[in-house]
């Protein structure tokens, strides 16, 4: 049955969907509401240039991060700057020395299910999270990750 | 007034117009998590008795989990 059939007759469809309004990073509410997403805690003042910045100029305004997100536009993620690359030739762009396709997470990807997915791979650089359409919402380092998740006392088994 | 929207500024500009929000998906997801203002309405208790609180005068505005 429908709505229309029960004699409503303007009904709007969300297309997209729950999934996709939570991937843009908007809120919720419910059980998870108590539940920390990333997207509530990443940083959004990562440094970020555009693919045609010199290196020089990027590591001139990135101050104390060891990385730089390199952005459309639209700020959507082209690729990511770590430590190696900014301390790079200076002249050179970033699009010649950028990382392609960095891996991204969605913003309501739980902590904990980062944290699991840092540890199982090792990861202790900053995680992007991105919207569903890949803007840039921030990054989480590993250890803000294990500082947050510790400080909402959420970590029943320490040590692991 | 369109019959899909596609946006998260629609949906907004469709809720500040007094727009009533459904979500049709079932009772236990919508307990974990769903649009804030949202009220459900299982696709599958769909009837008179389901909807008896909302204004048929007033825009409906539904969504389930993703597309299709």
């Amino acid at each position: 049955m429908r709505l229309e059939t029960l004699g409503f007759t303007n009904v709007i469809d969300y297309v997209p969907g729950k999934l996709a309004w939570f991937e843009e990073n908007q809120p919720r509410e419910g059980k998870a509401s108590d539940e920390t997403w990333i997207g509530d805690v990443a940083d959004a003042d990562v440094p970020t240039c555009g693919l045609r910045e010199r290196l020089g100029d990027v590591r001139a305004r990135t101050a104390d991060w060891d990385t730089c997100v390199v952005v459309s536009s639209e700020r959507v993620v082209l690729g990511l700057l770590r430590k190696a690359e900014l301390e790079g030739d200076p002249n050179a762009t970033a699009e010649q020395v950028m990382r392609s396709g960095p891996k991204t997470f969605r913003p309501n990807v739980t902590l904990e299910e980062l944290l699991k997915s840092m540890r199982d791979h090792d990861i202790q650089t900053n995680s992007l999270v991105t919207t569903g359409e890949g803007k840039l919402l921030g990054v989480i380092s590993r250890a803000d990750a294990e500082a947050t998740l510790a400080h909402n006392g959420a970590e029943t088994a320490p040590g692991i | 007034m369109p019959s899909q929207v596609f946006s998260v500024s629609e949906v907004k500009q469709l809720l500040a117009q007094g727009a009533q929000l459904v979500d049709v998906l079932g009772a236990d997801e919508f307990e974990r998590d769903h649009l804030p203002g949202a009220i459900n309405i299982p696709l599958k208790q769909l009837d008179n008795g389901a909807v008896a609180d909302l204004d048929r005068k007033r825009p409906v505005l539904v969504y389930c989990n993703d597309f299709g």
